[in-house]
């Protein structure tokens, strides 16, 4: 498996994860969190805006998030999602479920978490 | 620049767009975008190059950028509801908790049968508890009802309550009451109309019926100038049974004992006096007082409003004293001349004091037997609940609140309870017919036992209180539903956790309490029975096996002379000892084992020399008596048929005579004759010719009595009783010998009926032993049902906790556990849960057989048997319930359970 499959794999798995977590921090917009994740993970993680939407409009039918709109003064008219409380508690079982696998692959590999 | 016009047009190409919000929010991170673009330096035509990219690229995802519409939850929580929709809501509930309970029906059938047998038989046993000892008496003022018992020097007299002369000095003018009766019970032969019929009837002072304030359902009561009068007042049951509910009944003539009485009033069947029995009142004259005579009989009093027991024991204690002197007849009826004292009790518990303990006894333990069905009802429904906890879960996440999943649930548990209950109910009604039939016709009060609003109430209450107890558990569980968890279970249990979990530790406790308690109620039951088996098999003296007896009364006036009964009585022994069957027949005039009858006294002089007044029950018998009962004669002889009038007279004297007034040289004394002297009252010396063993009582209470037996063959061709027992010893079936009693005495005068033909170990059974019968029957089925209930629970644990720890059995035997080990690891499992409950079971019994202590004959609340015994056959049935699912857990093929899993 080459690195960019690996790294589309992934990427895959961990989207709504990371969805989550910086939803967890603070309520954003759909163009802040592709920007979020992008630097945040210094450019190895970026999303494609075509596929962030479809993600996001999965997990609020899900209930993990909630989207509405706000208009701040001077601003135009945006989308801010927010946790709900089936997000928090999957964020959490999903960050044990990571834990898990890395402290695995740690063990088997060893391969740390950053 | 308009964005959503922009990205608007990216989508005019033909596939479908977007709904506007999305629209608007990919305009919006299109600008976004865009401006970010400039800032970072890009010239205007890269970033509109940068927009054009994304906007191509959520054209070819267009299909996927549809936000899904929020799914409302299915019903709303009941705290916003109208009330018309939340009944909706409950018939809706009610209908899924009925096709729910349909596909499941074996839980639900258990369940509902375990607490319609709960209910049934509590609400049973408390129609009787409170028929007996609760229900108001059908008397207005019964509760100033009281019963006297008069005592003198401390003793108490061998038969009746109360003496004339204390009843005469207390009877007027007593300032505590408001009336006094005098009564007592006696069995005479109805005639008249009709076959001749033997009944019980009373023959009471017309006081009687101003005591208790009834008033005749038809005609008028007789009164204390009619005391004299040969009248008779009907019970309703004798005048609806014999004749017919006949209006014109008053003014006929009916024969009580060759006697007529007319007929003046019936009266009706809710005053049955003293008990339903009672077929007829008829007058009765306290005898004056006179010095040296005492007559005996009962005596109630209904005291004036506000008097107490204690001030009306007081006056009668006072007024007795001034009574005239009985002399050597109170020695005789009393056994001491002392001063006399009157006691009262109150009439309700006075009457029901024999039952009121093992009531009480029998309450507890079926309130035992609700409490396991109870939790074991609560086990199954947790069982079924955890079954569904998936189910449950998805429709919390279709959006049902906990509180609607909740009242789901609770509306299935009401539906189980309410079921039950009804049930529960339907089966109180029957026991309860059942219970009529079983009562020995003597209990107390058994007419006020019935099925009425009280009992349904009680019965309602408790039905609710069950079913409420019986979702606890589930609703419990249920606040800890936990989604995700459940939804990613995978219904076994981590390894190693299978028998620690919550829920494991909830159900084990549900299981150690239903063990306890069939432990405390079959260390009941085993007490009760074998101190049933005690009594049956109880040394009386005399040999019970295999002996018919039959009542023979010639009471009427045809047989008024002695001499003709002498002759019938000869006659129908004679046809009776010749029936093929019969090995021996012989006939006394009172039947062995009916305690009291009268005494007689009698003075002689003792073979050590002393002058002796003895107090002893005469008896006349035939010569072959001792034989066909197999007493034993302890010395000297028998009677034989050559003991006759014309020879030396004799007596033969029980064991207790011997003792208590003749010392070892009883055989050879001579004795004045008691009780049967000639008619001319000249004194007859009779010479003890033998001993024989006491007929002993063995019913708890009564003792052994001194005896003197005299043969009937000696008294010159006269028989001075009108009423003698029969009885046959048989070498065959009693059945087939029983129609010769009726015939023999046919044969010997066509007019004469015989009745009570039983064997003895029936009488017995019927009289003395009818309650420690029930008793011992009574919990016995209780302690059976607890046991069944313990055993089916065990089961049902193990088999859950088996298949919970399949996965952990199976890597046990893949990783070399022998079989046996596994075996043994399932059945210590079981069997360590019921050595729990025993050991919390044999305290609790431990504690409450003193409960018992009273009502137990031959054996102690402490039998080591019994507390050895229920031990074992619980470990028994432990492991017999632990072994099936053992067995299934041994054999299973470690590798298929892993894959499986």
């Amino acid at each position: 498996m080459g690195m960019n499959a690996l790294a589309r794999e992934l990427k895959r798995g961990s989207t709504e994860l990371l969805i989550l977590a910086l939803l967890e921090e603070r309520d954003c917009h759909g163009y802040e969190l592709a920007q979020q994740i992008d630097a945040r993970s210094r450019g190895e993680i970026s999303f494609h805006a075509a596929s962030l939407y479809p993600t996001l409009y999965r997990m609020e039918g899900k209930d993990l998030i909630e989207g509405r709109w706000v208009e701040k003064p001077g601003q135009r008219r945006r989308r801010y999602y927010r946790l709900t409380k089936a997000g928090t508690r999957m964020l959490a079982s999903q960050r044990s479920v990571w834990d898990t696998f890395f402290g695995a692959l740690d063990r088997v590999a060893r391969i740390r978490p950053a | 620049m308009d964005w959503i016009a922009r990205v608007c047009r990216g989508f005019e190409d033909g596939s479908a767009a977007p709904e506007p919000d999305v629209i608007a929010e990919l305009a919006e991170h299109a600008a976004a975008l865009h401006e970010a673009a400039r800032a970072d330096g890009c010239s205007p035509e890269d970033a509109d190059r940068l927009v054009s990219v994304a906007i191509q690229r959520w054209r070819d995802e267009a299909a996927t950028l549809t936000r899904p519409v929020r799914r409302r939850p299915a019903v709303a929580p009941p705290s916003t509801m109208a009330p018309a929709r939340l009944l909706g809501a409950v018939a809706q509930d009610i209908g899924y908790a009925l096709r729910l309970l349909r596909r499941e029906p074996r839980s639900a059938c258990l369940t509902v049968a375990l607490l319609a047998i709960a209910i049934g038989a509590t609400s049973a046993l408390f129609s009787v508890a409170y028929g007996v000892l609760g229900r108001p008496l059908p008397w207005p003022g019964a509760d100033r009802l009281v019963v006297l018992e008069e005592t003198r020097g401390g003793s108490a007299a061998r038969f009746g309550h109360v003496s004339n002369t204390t009843y005469l000095a207390w009877h007027d003018g007593a300032s505590t009451l408001a009336g006094l009766a005098a009564w007592s019970t006696r069995l005479v032969t109805l005639s008249g109309s009709d076959e001749p019929e033997r009944i019980r009837i009373v023959a009471a002072s017309a006081s009687l019926f101003t005591v208790l304030d009834v008033r005749p359902l038809l005609g008028a009561l007789f009164r204390a100038s009619d005391e004299t009068l040969p009248v008779a007042v009907l019970s309703e049951t004798l005048w609806r049974d014999r004749f017919g509910a006949d209006p014109t009944i008053l003014g006929r003539a009916i024969e009580l004992d060759g006697q007529p009485h007319t007929v003046v009033a019936v009266m009706p069947a809710a005053v049955a006096f003293p008990d339903r029995r009672t077929q007829a009142i008829v007058p009765f004259v306290v005898p004056p007082a006179s010095a040296n005579s005492l007559s005996m009989f009962e005596a109630v009093a209904l005291l004036r409003p506000g008097i107490t027991v204690a001030q009306a024991e007081a006056e009668a204690t006072a007024r007795g004293r001034t009574g005239v002197d009985a002399g050597m007849t109170a020695m005789a009826i009393f056994g001491s001349r002392g001063p006399v004292r009157v006691t009262a009790q109150r009439w309700v518990d006075a009457w029901t004091a024999d039952v009121r303990r093992p009531l009480i006894v029998l309450l507890l333990a079926v309130g035992l037997l609700l409490l396991a069905a109870t939790a074991s009802a609560s086990a199954l429904q947790l069982a079924r609940t955890t079954g569904r906890l998936r189910e449950l879960a998805i429709r919390a996440a279709l959006g049902a609140g906990r509180s609607r999943v909740t009242r789901q649930l609770v509306t299935e548990t009401v539906l189980l309870g309410a079921m039950g209950g009804a049930a529960g109910i339907a089966l109180a009604a029957i026991l309860n017919r059942a219970w009529l039939v079983l009562l020995p016709v003597d209990f107390p009060r058994s007419g006020d036992i019935r099925v009425d609003a009280a009992v349904m109430v009680f019965a309602a209450v408790v039905a609710v209180g069950a079913s409420v107890a019986s979702g606890l558990l589930p609703a419990l569980r249920l606040r800890r539903l936990d989604l995700v968890s459940t939804l990613s279970d995978n219904g076994s249990a981590p390894v190693g956790v299978g028998r620690h979990s919550r829920q494991a530790r909830i159900r084990a406790a549900v299981q150690v309490v239903q063990v306890a308690v069939a432990c405390v109620l079959l260390v009941g039951a085993s007490l009760f029975g074998r101190s049933f088996m005690a009594l049956l098999t109880a040394d009386r003296g005399f040999d019970i096996a295999g002996v018919l007896s039959s009542r023979l009364s010639m009471t009427a006036s045809t047989y008024e002379s002695p001499e003709r009964r002498f002759a019938i009585v000869q006659h129908a022994l004679g046809r009776l000892g010749a029936t093929p069957g019969v090995t021996d027949a012989a006939f006394a005039s009172e039947m062995p084992l009916t305690p009291g009858g009268s005494t007689s006294s009698l003075s002689f002089t003792s073979p050590s020399g002393e002058d002796v007044t003895a107090q002893a029950a005469p008896r006349l018998v035939s010569p072959r008596y001792f034989a066909a009962l197999r007493l034993r004669i302890l010395a000297g002889r028998g009677f034989s048929d050559a003991d006759t009038s014309t020879s030396q007279p004799v007596v033969v004297v029980n064991e207790s005579f011997a003792r208590r007034y003749l010392g070892a040289n009883a055989v050879g004394a001579t004795l004045p004759m008691a009780g049967y002297a000639p008619p001319d009252r000249r004194p007859v010396e009779t010479t003890v010719v033998g001993v024989v063993s006491d007929v002993r009582y063995v019913d708890g209470g009564t003792r052994s009595q001194p005896e003197l037996y005299y043969c009937y063959l000696q008294l010159g061709g006269r028989l001075p009783v009108r009423t003698v027992t029969l009885f046959a010893r048989t070498s065959s079936s009693s059945a087939v010998i029983a129609p010769a009693f009726a015939s023999v005495v046919r044969e010997a005068d066509g007019r004469l009926v015989v009745d009570l033909t039983m064997p003895l170990e029936q009488r017995l059974t019927s009289t003395i032993l009818a309650r420690p019968r029930l008793y011992a029957a009574v919990l016995g089925v209780i302690a059976g049902i607890a046991l069944v209930i313990a055993g089916v629970g065990l089961f049902g644990l193990v088999s859950y906790s088996v298949s919970q720890r399949s996965r952990e059995l199976a890597i046990r035997v893949a990783l070399g556990a022998s079989r046996g080990s596994v075996l043994w690891l399932v059945l210590r499992h079981g069997i360590g849960i019921t050595v729990a409950g025993i050991v919390v079971g044999i305290a609790v019994a431990a504690a409450g057989t003193r409960l018992l202590a009273t009502q137990l004959y031959g054996i102690a609340p402490h039998d080591v048997w019994t507390f050895v015994g229920v031990p074992v056959l619980l470990l028994i049935i432990a492991g017999a319930a632990s072994l099936v699912p053992a067995l299934r857990a041994a054999t299973t093929d470690p590798l298929r359970t892993l894959r499986g899993a």
